[in-house]
């Protein structure tokens, strides 16, 4: 078990770590160049950051605070796969033109420049 | 020291949750501002999350968890729509 000591500075890590790994996702929906690409970094990256506030809080908090961030971590991690697939699905369908200099597209609609 | 850090997270948070509105606004590609909507929404729910943990009240929690419900079923329901116009 983790001593009561070290327990405030532990949850002080995991905030840094969790708005540093959001900014890089946020930076990533700017950066990226299409909408393939934004993906990996706004999906991932966002939810990481939510999930590494979620471990401080049910680090640092009462018992009702811990099993309610363990229940968002939990429910995050089944539906971003989904959320993501399911963007990714709609580009696709719409036919949206990959940007990235060095895409290949596998699927034979020519979406590759 | 602590309450220093809670500090500058919420600001730097809020920092962030402008320029994901701001992305919202900007892009160009419809599936691209649906993904920046989840992202915002998912943001948010950090956001409280982190209210939560910083006051040491669980009621916050609970607004976060249907937030960030309400982000997948609306980022399901308009990418289903701008991919094959039909939800069902």
């Amino acid at each position: 078990m983790v001593p009561t000591l070290v327990i405030p500075y532990l949850a002080d890590a995991l905030v840094f770590l969790g708005v540093l790994v959001m900014t890089v996702g946020v930076y990533g929906a700017i950066r990226m160049p299409d909408t393939y690409t934004k993906l990996h970094a706004m999906s991932k990256a966002v939810f990481l950051g939510v999930i590494s506030l979620c471990a401080s809080s049910a680090v640092a908090g009462d018992p009702a605070i811990t099993y309610r961030a363990i229940l968002i971590g939990a429910f995050l991690l089944v539906t971003t796969p989904i959320s993501t697939f399911v963007i990714a699905r709609a580009a696709f369908l719409r036919g949206e033109k990959m940007e990235a200099p060095d895409a290949v597209d596998e699927s034979g609609r020519d979406l590759a420049p | 020291m602590h309450e220093i850090v809670f500090y500058v997270a919420f600001v730097w948070m809020t920092v962030l949750l402008v320029v994901s509105a701001a992305a919202v606004i900007r892009l160009r590609s419809t599936a691209a501002r649906i993904l920046a909507l989840d992202m915002l929404t998912l943001i948010l729910a950090a956001l409280l999350v982190l209210y939560a943990d910083a006051n040491r009240s669980s009621y916050y929690m609970d607004a976060a968890l249907i937030l960030s419900l309400l982000a997948f079923v609306g980022t399901l329901v308009l990418a289903r729509y701008h991919g094959e116009r039909k939800i069902f």
